[in-house]
């Protein structure tokens, strides 16, 4: 079976919805097999001396979960998903801090995994809020005309493109977008889709319902500067006007240039940007910086070394834009 | 006529790039041909006929023109490669089986010279001699 990490990231939320969350993930039925709680807060704080979190790590102790404590670096949650999307586990389960998970949820959402599923959510309900979800699409097109099917009660299992807040996903596969902003507006979107686009289901379930007690103080996404926003909101609605694209970012040197131009013609749609427009022709390296914000998961040196490469590098391009 | 291709790209620590051939005068002295030496301003003048900064339409002709090459692990050896033209590279640290290509004359001492890691700076990894071939073997190769 596989391993199933629990992330957690938490922000301004020690004393107020935090401590139920953990709650919910020591009593699900299927337990995880470590949970890791990454601290972003200004002032964190040792929380081994608090009592109600003494009885948590106790309590993770006995059931035989492993736990850590992380202290985050302050850059926004999707640095602290990505580190979690590279911790090594091929499942990752990952909650809110003020998402708090019915017992079978994990259980529920797990079920639903094969070898063609890239994630999986349940619903995501905001009380009062419960709007009826049942004809929503779920499709990217669709992202501007109809509310999140999360939002309501799910009814039946069904294929989307996106998901949003917390679900279950296949770790390592793609990247977290880094190049956006501390409050990483859409950031979850633009991860669920890009396991779309690699061909993964993405899946909504029955059964499984978290509770979103949203919380006006704190939050990992506690800023208000509308401009983050925007910076955002700018870098996802270039992903999706180039999504029928075979995006190639070559940020590399000559001799990788040419080694690619080989694989090039096996690369359906390409659209590329490149620093030796002589060798591959395309478009500039700062014009992909500014539409897409982050061009790490083109970076087939870091491909490499995560994928403890062995191959030719012309195989590691064919493998990095299959 | 024979076309060398002698250095890597320069680090920005200033320290010598570990992928760069160290018995260029030994092995120039041990060739009977005639050679173009090719590289950009700034790097160690070898042979009389140092031809600097060619763009890479010049560089194709010249490498059509040649009888072979020989480069250390560059973009050199790729562009050979490109051109259908087989030549020899010279490896130390870089891994031929990653970096090199098949149909080329890699000519590697022994693959525990190999950096440990592949996809890191080469600022990171010492230059030593041991980790090359030496220019008689080169020589023979040349030969062939």
């Amino acid at each position: 079976m596989s391993k199933v990490l629990c992330s957690v990231a938490t922000r301004g939320r020690y004393f107020t919805t935090l401590p139920l969350v953990l709650n919910a993930i020591i009593n699900q039925t299927k337990p995880v097999d470590k949970l890791v709680i990454f601290d972003d807060n200004d002032e964190p704080q040792d929380m081994r001396s608090q009592m109600i979190y003494q009885y948590f790590f106790q309590m993770l102790d006995i059931k035989g979960i492993a736990w850590e404590w992380l202290y985050a670096d302050k850059k926004g949650q999707h640095h602290i998903h990505q580190r979690a999307n590279s911790m090594g586990y091929e499942w990752v389960w990952r909650v809110d801090d003020d998402a708090i998970p019915e017992p079978n949820v994990l259980e529920e959402l797990y079920s639903h995994v094969d070898e063609f599923v890239g994630a999986v959510g349940g619903s995501v309900l905001t009380p009062p809020y419960t709007p009826d979800t049942s004809t929503v699409t779920g499709l990217i097109d669709n992202i501007d005309n109809e509310p999140n099917i999360q939002w309501g009660v799910i009814k039946e299992e069904k294929q989307v493109e996106h998901l949003h807040c917390t679900f279950l996903y296949r770790a390592g596969v793609v990247d977290y977008n880094l190049g956006l902003s501390r409050v990483a507006h859409r950031e979850e979107t633009i991860f669920s889709y890009r396991l779309h686009q690699k061909d993964y289901k993405i899946l909504v379930v029955p059964n499984a319902v978290t509770w979103h007690m949203k919380n006006p103080e704190g939050g990992i996404r506690s800023e208000t500067k509308q401009e983050l926003y925007e910076h955002d909101e700018q870098i996802f609605r270039n992903i999706l006007r180039y999504r029928d694209k075979t995006i190639v970012v070559l940020n590399c040197g000559l001799g990788d240039h040419l080694v690619f131009s080989h694989v090039l013609p096996s690369i359906p749609n390409a659209e590329v940007f490149t620093c030796y427009p002589e060798v591959v022709p395309g478009k500039s390296i700062a014009e992909a910086i500014h539409l897409f914000g982050d061009i790490d998961p083109w970076n087939v040196y870091k491909k490499m070394d995560e994928w403890k490469w062995k191959d030719s590098l012309e195989n590691a391009y064919r493998k990095l834009y299959a | 006529m024979i076309i060398i291709s002698p250095y890597s790209k320069a680090l920005l620590s200033g320290k010598q790039n570990p992928k760069n051939y160290p018995y260029w005068k030994e092995l120039i002295e041990m060739i009977d041909e005639p050679i173009i030496q090719v590289g950009i301003e700034g790097e160690q003048q070898l042979v009389p006929d140092f031809r600097k900064n060619l763009p890479i339409t010049e560089l194709r002709k010249l490498i059509q023109e040649c009888r072979t090459w020989i480069s250390c692990d560059s973009f050199f050896q790729h562009l050979g490669w490109d051109e259908g033209k087989k030549g020899i590279v010279l490896w130390g640290v870089s891994d031929p089986l990653i970096y090199g290509h098949p149909e080329n004359n890699n000519l590697l001492a022994d693959r525990k010279h190999l950096a440990e890691n592949q996809f890191l700076w080469w600022e990171f990894v010492d230059h030593r001699n041991e980790r090359f071939v030496k220019p008689k073997i080169v020589l023979e190769h040349l030969k062939e």
